[in-house]
C-alpha cells in the first residue's frame, strides 16, 4: 500500500524550493508537475513486497538456509519491468532468509519460481527439487489489479489472405494501383520488369510491361519495392537501382544506379516528409501522421545496412536488418528491426533493446480498425509450414492476436501496402515452384 | 497574433462529422440470426442439466437472466440483483432485486418467484424472501455463491402450469420443437435494452459437417467447429472465435483404484500417453495437453503437472504388476475423433506393456470423456469435474490457491480420472454477423450483435 508520510517543520525546508519554482516559467512547472505525478503513480503502481516475503518464507521452510540454484520464469501478462522488479525482490528476500545462489551442480536444491496468473490473481509457484526425490510445490497468490486482463489463448483477430497474382518468375512486390471492391489495376515487380495488369471481364489482362534496366548483375535473393507516387505512377527500389515511371501514357520507366535510401513507411502519397495512414475503417475518422523514415539498402546484398535517415531519436544507425515495422506510441515511435542475426531490435529513440521472438526475417506493421489499432505482421517458420501472424505489443513483448496464416512455401517478401492497412506477402510454392502474391488484410473481432 | 477562425472550425467539424458518419457503419436493428448446433436439448428449463453442453448453456442465457453475472476476470456484476451482502462467514447471502423487470409472460419479477426458482435448482439451499430481497442460507461457508448464481442452471425461471418456463432474458420463445428447432424473438421491453437482432432461428442436432456445409451455402450464420477442424477452417479465411480451453478430455474409470496393482497400472497408463504428438496429429494443434483437471489459465499452476509421456516410468510402474488384465476403453460412437484418440491411447499403452481394447460399447473399464467445465471459477469447475467422476465435490471454505492445488491433487489421487487435453470451443460465423464475441468461458455475447450486409 502506498501511504503518505508526514514530517514536521516542513515550511523551512520548502521555502527555497518554492522560491525556485516561482522562478520557473509556467510550461516548465507543468512539465515538472506531470513528471512528479508520473513518478508517484509508478511508485504506487503495485506492491510486490508482501507476496515476495510470503513466497520466500515458504521456500525457505522447505529448503532451509544454504546453497540453491534459482530460476525465475514469467508465465503471466506481467510486463518485463514488473518481472525484473519481482525477480530482484525475491532474490533479495531469499538471500535475507539465508539462501545463497549457486550453479545447479553446486546446489543442494534447485528452485524454479514461475510467475503465473489466473483470471483473478497473480499466482507465483515455486517448484523445489532436493536430491532425486519428488519436487515440492509451494505457491502464493496476490489479487490482480481491477481492469487488468488475462492473456487468453484465443486470438481475437484474423488475417485474411487474398491471392493477387501468381507467376513462375520471382515476384519482388505487388502494388495495387486502383481498386473498387477488389483490386482492378496492379503492378507486379520482378527482377527484370514491372508488369501492369488490369482486371477486365473477370480476368487480368496485361496492360504494359516496363523494363528495369541495371548495369550490374543482381544480388542473390533479390528484393525490391514498388511505391505508388503522387505525381507519377510509381517508383521502383532495387538494390543499387532506383526507377521512376512517367506520369503520362504510354508509360516509361527510367532507371539509374543509386544508393539513395528506401522508404520504410508506406504511404508516401503526400510526397513530403510525412506519411499518412488513411482513415478508412477507423472509428474516429482520423488519420495517423507519422514522420517518414528511410533506410539504406546494401547494393549487393539482401538487407538494409542499418543506416537510417533521419533516424529514430538519437539512433541514426541500427544493426543490419532485413525488415522494419513501426508502432506509434503516445509520445514516441517504437521501431522494430528484424536484424540479420535473428534478433528483433526495439528502438524507441532512447534505447535499443534486442530480443529473440522466434520470428522470421520479414516483418511489417499495419494500421487497422482492429484491436489496439496497430499490428505487426511477422513471418515465422515452424517445423512444417511457413506462416504470417499478427502481433500487438502491449508493452515490449509481442502478443499474438491472430491465428497464423499459412503459405505453401517460404515467405519471400512482406511489405505494407501504400494505404497502410494491409500488406503484400509473397511466397514461393514448394510444390509448383511458382511465386504467389497475396494481400493480407486484418478482420476484426472474430 | 492571428485570430482563430471559429467559422473555419465549424465548417471543418461539420465536414469531419459527415465523413466520419459515412466511414463508419452504425449497428443496425433487424434481421434473424440463424444458428446451428450439435446439442439437441429436449427442455429449455435451466434446471434441466442432464445434457449439459456449452450450446445448452448459451440457449439458457438467451431466454433467462441470472441474479448476477461474472466478467472475464471472474468478478461478479449486477444483473437481476442490483446489490448483495454476505455475512462474515459467507453462510448467509442477501440479494436486492432490480425493480420493474418483467417475465416474457408479462408478470413482474418478484422475490417469491426468484426464491422458488433457486429452490428448484438447489434443493439443499434454504432460500427465503425478506421484503424486496431474497436470502440464501447455507450450512457451510460458501464464498463461491456469486459464481454459482451466475451459472446458467441458476438462471431465474418462472415455471408455469403448462410446463414451459418463462424468463426475463433478451429473447422470448416463439416456437419450440424439443430437440429440433427453436425460434426466438427479441423482447421489446428487455431491461438491458432491446437486442439489435429481431430474433434467432436455432437448428439442433446438426453434425459439425452439416453445420459447416450450411455456413458455406449461406444457410446459417453461426456454427460450431470441431476443435480438430479449427485449423483447416481458419485456412479457408472463415471468421473463427475460440474460447479459452474450457473442455476437459480425460479417461474416466468407473471406480477408484482399489488395489496396489490397479494403482500401478493406472499410473503406467497415465505416463504412457503421448499427449503432445496426439494433439499435433489428431487434434491438429487444437487445445493444450493436460495432466491437471483445471486448465492453467484458470488455476495459474497447471504447468506444474507434467504432460510429457515417460515410457520408462510407465514400464517401471507396469512391471510392479504380475497379471496384466486387458482393459476396454470406451468412446462415444458419435465422436469422430474420439475413436482415433482411443486407438492412439491404446497404442501408447501397448508400448508400456499394457493391453487396451477400444470399444464403442456402453460398458467399458474406463471411458474417454469430454467434460464441459462448469464455470471459469476454479473451485466450481473442479467440483463439477469431481461430481462428474463420482467423487466428493471439494468445497472452497475461503482457502488460498494452495488449498485449491491440494484439492485438485486429492481429486487426481483417487486415480479415477486421467486428464488428457483442455480444448476450446470454436465457432465460425458468416461475414454478416457483426459485434459478436465469445467469452473465455465459452458463453456467447449476443447483446451487441447485429447483422450487416456481409462486407467485413
Amino acid at each position: 500500500m502506498c501511504e503518505a508520510v508526514y514530517n514536521s517543520a516542513i515550511s523551512t525546508i520548502l521555502k527555497p524550493v518554492i522560491s525556485a519554482l516561482r522562478a520557473l516559467p509556467v510550461p516548465r512547472l507543468v512539465q515538472l508537475f506531470v513528471a512528479l505525478v508520473g513518478l508517484a503513480v509508478t511508485a504506487c503502481a503495485t506492491d510486490w513486497n508482501s507476496p515476495e516475503q510470503h513466497l520466500a518464507r515458504k521456500i525457505v521452510a522447505v529448503t532451509g538456509p544454504g546453497a540453491v540454484a534459482l530460476t525465475v520464469e514469467s508465465r503471466s501478462s506481467l510486463g518485463k519491468r514488473d518481472f525484473e522488479i519481482i525477480q530482484n525482490g525475491l532474490r533479495s528476500v531469499l538471500e535475507g532468509l539465508g539462501l545463497r545462489f549457486v550453479k545447479a551442480e553446486q546446489a543442494a536444491a534447485t528452485v524454479t519460481i514461475s510467475l503465473s496468473e489466473n483470471p483473478a490473481s497473480y499466482v507465483w509457484v515455486a517448484e523445489i527439487r532436493q536430491g532425486a526425490g519428488d519436487s515440492a510445490v509451494v505457491m502464493v497468490s496476490t489479487p490482480r489489479p481491477e481492469g487488468s486482463t488475462t492473456a487468453r489463448d484465443s486470438v481475437p483477430l484474423s488475417l485474411r489472405k487474398i491471392l493477387l497474382w501468381t507467376q513462375d518468375d520471382p515476384i519482388l512486390d505487388v502494388a495495387v494501383l486502383e481498386e473498387a471492391t477488389s483490386p482492378t489495376h496492379i503492378a507486379v515487380l520482378d527482377p527484370e520488369k514491372v508488369s501492369l495488369y488490369r482486371m477486365q471481364g473477370g480476368s487480368w489482362q496485361q496492360e504494359q510491361v516496363l523494363a528495369v534496366t541495371h548495369s550490374r548483375p543482381w544480388a542473390r535473393d533479390l528484393r525490391g519495392r514498388l511505391i505508388p507516387a503522387r505525381d507519377h505512377l510509381l517508383d521502383v527500389y532495387l538494390p543499387g537501382v532506383i526507377c521512376s515511371s512517367t506520369a503520362a501514357i504510354p508509360l516509361t520507366l527510367n532507371c539509374r544506379d543509386s544508393d539513395d535510401p528506401w522508404p520504410l513507411i508506406a504511404g508516401t502519397l503526400n510526397g513530403g516528409s510525412l506519411s499518412v495512414f488513411p482513415s478508412a475503417g477507423l472509428a474516429n475518422g482520423a488519420s495517423t501522421v507519422v514522420p517518414q523514415m528511410k533506410a539504406f539498402f546494401a547494393p549487393r546484398r539482401n538487407f538494409f545496412t542499418g543506416a537510417l535517415t533521419p533516424g529514430v531519436g538519437k539512433f541514426t544507425t541500427v544493426p543490419k536488418f532485413y525488415s522494419a515495422a513501426l508502432l506509434p506510441r503516445d509520445k514516441y515511435m517504437l521501431w522494430l528491426f528484424a536484424a540479420i542475426d535473428g534478433q528483433t531490435h526495439l528502438v524507441d529513440g532512447v534505447s535499443d533493446q534486442a530480443a529473440k521472438f522466434g520470428w522470421g526475417s520479414d516483418l511489417t506493421s499495419v494500421k487497422t480498425a482492429c484491436g489496439a489499432g496497430w499490428q505487426v505482421l511477422s513471418s515465422a517458420v515452424d517445423q512444417t509450414e511457413d506462416a504470417v501472424r499478427a502481433y500487438e505489443f502491449p508493452d515490449r513483448d509481442p502478443v499474438a492476436v491472430s491465428p497464423a496464416v499459412d503459405f505453401a512455401g517460404p515467405v519471400t517478401a512482406l511489405w505494407t501496402e501504400s494505404k497502410g492497412d494491409s500488406a503484400i506477402a509473397v511466397a514461393r510454392n514448394r510444390e509448383t515452384g511458382s511465386y504467389e502474391a497475396f494481400r493480407l488484410a486484418m478482420a476484426c473481432g472474430q | 497574433m492571428k485570430r482563430f477562425d471559429w467559422r473555419w472550425l465549424a465548417v471543418n467539424s461539420l465536414l469531419m462529422f459527415t465523413l466520419a458518419a459515412r466511414a463508419e457503419t452504425r449497428p443496425q436493428y433487424g434481421g434473424t440470426l440463424r444458428v446451428a448446433m450439435r446439442a439437441a436439448p429436449t427442455s429449455l428449463d435451466p434446471v434441466e442439466t442432464q445434457a449439459d453442453s456449452f450450446a445448452r448453456r448459451n440457449l439458457t442465457l438467451l431466454i433467462f437472466d441470472a441474479l448476477v453475472t461474472t466478467d472475464d476476470s471472474g468478478r461478479a456484476r449486477a444483473a437481476l440483483a442490483t446489490s448483495w451482502q454476505a455475512s462474515p462467514t459467507n453462510q448467509r447471502w442477501q440479494f436486492h432485486l432490480r425493480r420493474g423487470v418483467k417475465f416474457h409472460d408479462g408478470t413482474v419479477l418478484t422475490p417469491e418467484v426468484v426464491a422458488a426458482s433457486l429452490r428448484a435448482a438447489n434443493p439443499a439451499w434454504n432460500v427465503s424472501t425478506d421484503g424486496e430481497s431474497v436470502v440464501i442460507e447455507r450450512d457451510i461457508a460458501d464464498p463461491e455463491m456469486l459464481a454459482e448464481l451466475a451459472l446458467p442452471r441458476n438462471a431465474i425461471a418462472k415455471r408455469t402450469a403448462d410446463g414451459n418456463p418463462s424468463g426475463t432474458g433478451p429473447f422470448h420463445i416463439v416456437d419450440w420443437q424439443p430437440g429440433k428447432r427453436l425460434t426466438l424473438a427479441a423482447d421489446e421491453g428487455y431491461w438491458r435494452g432491446r437486442p439489435f437482432l429481431d430474433g434467432l432461428e436455432i437448428e439442433m442436432g446438426r453434425s459439425f459437417r452439416d453445420q459447416m456445409t450450411a455456413l458455406e451455402l449461406g444457410r446459417t450464420d453461426l456454427v460450431e467447429v470441431a476443435p480438430e477442424q479449427a485449423h483447416r477452417v481458419s485456412l479457408d479465411a472463415r471468421r473463427l472465435a475460440n474460447s479459452a480451453p474450457v473442455e476437459l478430455v480425460a479417461l474416466l474409470f468407473t471406480h477408484d483404484a482399489r488395489t496396489p496393482d490397479e494403482r500401478s497400472l493406472r499410473e503406467a497408463l497415465a505416463w504412457s500417453v503421448e499427449r503432445g504428438s496426439i494433439r499435433s496429429v489428431l487434434l491438429q494443434g487444437a487445445g493444450q495437453p493436460a495432466a491437471s483437471v483445471l486448465p492453467n489459465w484458470m488455476s495459474g499452476y497447471g504447468f506444474v503437472f507434467s504432460t510429457n509421456a515417460d515410457l520408462a516410468h510407465a514400464r517401471h510402474a507396469r512391471e510392479q504388476v504380475r497379471n496384466i488384465p486387458t482393459w476396454t476403453v470406451g468412446y462415444d460412437s458419435g465422436d469422430a475423433v474420439g475413436r482415433l484418440l482411443a486407438e492412439r491411447i491404446a497404442l501408447n499403452a501397448r508400448d508400456a506393456g499394457l493391453s487396451l481394447q477400444p470399444t464403442s460399447a456402453a460398458t467399458a473399464d474406463f471411458r474417454l470423456v469430454r467434460i464441459s467445465l462448469a464455470s471459469s471459477d476454479a473451485w466450481i469447475a473442479l467440483a463439477g469435474v469431481a461430481t462428474f467422476a463420482g467423487l466428493p465435490a471439494p468445497k472452497n471454505e475461503g482457502g488460498s490457491v494452495e488449498t485449491l492445488y491440494a484439492a485438485e491433487q486429492a481429486v487426481l489421487a483417487a486415480q479415477r480420472i486421467i486428464p488428457l487435453f483442455h480444448l476450446p470451443v470454436t465457432y465460425a460465423t458468416s461475414a454478416t454477423l457483426k459485434s459478436w464475441t465469445l467469452r473465455a468461458d465459452g458463453n456467447w455475447n449476443l447483446a451487441d450483435a447485429w447483422l450487416g450486409n456481409g462486407k467485413p
